[in-house]
């Protein structure tokens, strides 16, 4: 079976829409908050968001879109759009770049793609309106292409010319995770030499505020209380969008191609939760033997691990779930790895957390440093015998262990190592 | 068959013709048109508004060319400044079927009308859509669209036959006609003309033109419903003001196209051109051939009439034009 590398990375996120400045926020633990202006308004509890800079997506028409010069995109591509889907695509340039990647290595039948996105609500909300508005045969051509949650998947492969496989994924916010143990077992197994793996989310008050009605919200005003996994006081997760690339090559390819990776992928496991739509297990039973499994695949014993990078969106129940599931895992002596949850800077990403926090962890394992996991001001009790880690540390680690957890008790667990 | 695609047209064309007394239009339909037209030229969306107060088709064409442009890729907009009506949207301007419906939606929303699918799958030249778009806003039942013929077709109901047919595709409007040939080297007459030098003879691409002229006829262009020129009697008689502007050679694909100036039988005078790309090949002022009717046409019509008898599906349009209507596997 083939080891399955990480060769390539492109983000647009909150904290940063290039490597090298993603790379400063983590390390320095700067947050991407802001008090959103869309939602000052009195009955909008919520008031944090972790905006995108430098793209001001908010109209429905994608001509009237402002991004960054480096990214020139032709109308005929823009049309079909979402901003979720300009955001993928601004990343996919970013990671096709960065891994050094030709027209021909993209386009061929060994290379596939899959993806994660929610789809647009803002763009749907639009187009059903307009449909009711102007009538059923002048709504947009493309905007069903541009807003359902395929999106992402039908615009990357056709514009990039993508031949392997490709799909989507949804599983709410294990679904860039599920995307990438997929597309990692596609490589294992020899059925593709390279896989873009992309997650994406529009930014914007119709992705982000519905979650305000199951209370997942976190109603702070202040950006740098408003997200902190893991503190006592934490009360709920900061929206965010953006998007996330990042290409999974076999050993074979790297040789070829004579390029440096970040980090291998060394297993993954996944295990469901049996219990609520939206809740997780209160004892996060379905985390724990999704880590367990993946430790399994990838040949680790829970104390070889020396970082987590956790779910940990902020949520009062979720945090404390996935606090139990890691001390379940990492009970045997030896077994202390430094913890810590980068969702306390970027916000949550919903389906691209999962790709967006891979992507995080093989940055650190490339650049040799662990994010510490930021404002907490008092620990929560319930994380007695874990070592979160409160400040990023200029140590390499070795065996990264990253997790993710989505709606219906889906929990996916990759484990990355360093690339020798 | 002419026949066939009309009555078709006029079985689904629009039920709702556009109404030609202007309902009021107030200061937030003008806001509302303006952005609607907002990346449109100033006279595009000045054209619209004077259409919309006074219910004028005179700046309809306007309005049309204007959206077209405003969709048309930045480096082809150049082509359709001063374009002539049979500029292609698909082929020559590179629009695709999306972008066409694009340009539909728009034009709906400007001029307050509705166009539907099988309208739309007429609409393939410049021309085609001024003409279509003028009756529409006139409440007038839209013309005879034209019809893209294929070789196999030409060959069938042509008296000309090769070596000496020099339409390899035309197609077929109720005001004009155009043709392509490409010039393949192994015409038996450019071994002579010239000694190792093969330039196609003028005389055969004025012939060429003449040729469209009589598949123009034959397929119903000389305007009387129900008649039907007979092929075994179009004769040439005689031409005036050619000039050539280029020599064609093997590997230059000829665009013939001619407009009929007086129709009257027995004689048919067109006007012709022939290019090759954007350069001007060959133009002729006036080419008149004669021509006379069948004495009866035969309901239903037999083997006898080749055009009824062959399928229907070589009628219709290529397959760019039937992608209107399923635009994505979805």
């Amino acid at each position: 079976m083939s080891k399955v590398y990480i060769t390539g990375l492109g983000l647009i996120t909150s904290i940063g829409n290039d490597l090298a400045g993603i790379t400063r926020s983590l390390r320095e633990l700067r947050h991407g908050f802001e008090v959103y202006p869309p939602f000052d308004k009195p009955d909008v509890p919520v008031k944090v968001v972790g905006t995108i800079k430098d793209f001001s997506v908010d109209s429905s028409d994608p001509e009237d879109w402002v991004f960054p010069k480096r990214y020139s995109i032709k109308r005929e591509i823009l049309r079909g759009l979402a901003p979720n889907s300009l955001f993928a695509y601004c990343s996919m340039l970013q990671a096709i770049e960065d891994a050094r990647l030709s027209p021909e290595d993209v386009a061929n039948p060994q290379t596939g793609l899959y993806a994660a996105s929610g789809g647009s609500p803002f763009l749907t909300h639009h187009y059903h309106e307009r449909m009711l508005k102007v009538g059923v045969m002048r709504t947009s051509p493309l905007g069903i292409v541009a807003s359902i949650a395929g999106t992402l998947n039908f615009n990357l492969v056709a514009h990039f010319k993508i031949l392997g496989a490709s799909c989507g994924f949804s599983s709410a916010c294990a679904s860039s995770m599920h995307a990438l143990g997929f597309a990692h077992e596609e490589i294992r197994t020899g059925r593709q030499q390279r896989m873009f793996v992309v997650g994406a989310e529009d930014c914007n008050t119709d992705s982000i505020l519905p979650f305000a009605g199951m209370r997942a919200l976190s109603l702070q005003t202040d950006p740098s209380l408003a997200s902190r996994p893991f503190d006592v006081a934490r009360d709920g997760f900061v929206g965010t969008g953006g998007g996330a690339v990042v290409v999974l090559e076999s050993e074979e390819e790297v040789a070829r191609r004579g390029v440096r990776p970040y980090a291998e992928v060394a297993g993954w496991g996944q295990a469901s939760d049996g219990y609520n739509v939206a809740i997780s297990h209160p004892d996060g039973v379905g985390l724990h033997l999704a880590m367990k499994l993946a430790l399994k695949d990838s040949g680790y014993a829970p104390e070889e691990v020396d970082y987590v990078n956790a779910h940990a969106t902020s949520t009062p129940i979720g945090d404390a779930s996935e606090i139990k599931a890691l001390k379940a895992v990492f009970k045997t002596p030896g077994a202390r790895p430094a913890i810590s949850g980068t969702k306390a800077l970027t916000g949550h990403g919903l389906s691209l957390s999962g790709a967006m926090e891979t992507a995080f962890c093989a940055v650190a394992l490339r650049e040799g440093f662990m994010p510490g996991s930021a404002h907490i001001s008092q620990l929560d009790p319930l994380c007695e015998g874990l070592n979160i880690l409160r400040t990023t540390v200029s140590e390499a680690p070795k065996v990264v262990l990253n997790n993710s957890s989505g709606f219906g008790g889906a929990n996916v667990c990759t484990v990355l190592k360093q690339a020798k | 068959m002419a026949e066939d695609v009309h009555k078709n047209t006029e079985v689904n064309g629009s039920k709702q013709p556009f109404p030609t007394s202007a309902k009021s239009f107030s200061a937030e339909d003008e806001a509302a048109l303006t952005e609607v037209l907002k990346r449109c030229s100033p006279a595009t969306i000045e054209a619209a508004v004077k259409f919309r107060k006074t219910g004028d088709p005179l700046p309809v064409p306007t309005v049309v060319i204007g959206i077209i442009e405003r969709f048309a890729e930045p480096d082809q907009r150049a082509r359709l400044r001063g374009a002539d009506d049979d500029l292609r949207l698909i082929e020559d301007l590179g629009i695709d079927s999306l972008t066409m419906m694009e340009i539909v939606i728009l034009v709906e929303d400007a001029l307050q009308m509705s166009i539907n699918n099988d309208e739309l799958r007429n609409l393939r030249t410049l021309g085609d859509i001024k003409i279509f778009i003028d009756c529409k806003v006139r409440g007038l039942p839209p013309p005879k669209p034209s019809r893209f013929l294929p070789i196999e077709h030409i060959g069938a109901v042509m008296p000309i036959q090769p070596p000496f047919l020099f339409l390899n595709e035309a197609t077929i409007g109720s005001t004009s006609a155009s043709a392509k040939y490409k010039i393949t080297g192994d015409e038996f007459f450019l071994k002579g003309h010239f000694k190792d030098n093969p330039v196609m003879p003028a005389s055969i691409m004025l012939e060429a033109i003449g040729q469209l002229a009589v598949l123009f006829l034959i397929e119903g262009g000389h305007g009387e419903e129900g008649k039907q020129a007979d092929p075994q009697t179009i004769y040439f008689t005689g031409c005036e003001g050619v000039r050539a502007h280029r020599v064609c050679k093997p590997g230059d694909t000829l665009t013939i196209s001619i407009k009929p100036k007086r129709l009257k039988m027995p004689l048919a005078t067109i006007e012709g051109q022939i290019r090759v790309g954007q350069e001007k090949a060959v133009y002729v002022e006036e080419i008149t051939l004669t021509y006379g009717f069948r004495e009866a046409i035969v309901q239903p019509a037999p083997a006898a009439v080749p055009a009824s008898a062959l399928p229907k599906a070589v009628h219709s349009l290529p397959a760019a034009a039937a992608r209107v209507i399923t635009p994505a596997t979805a």
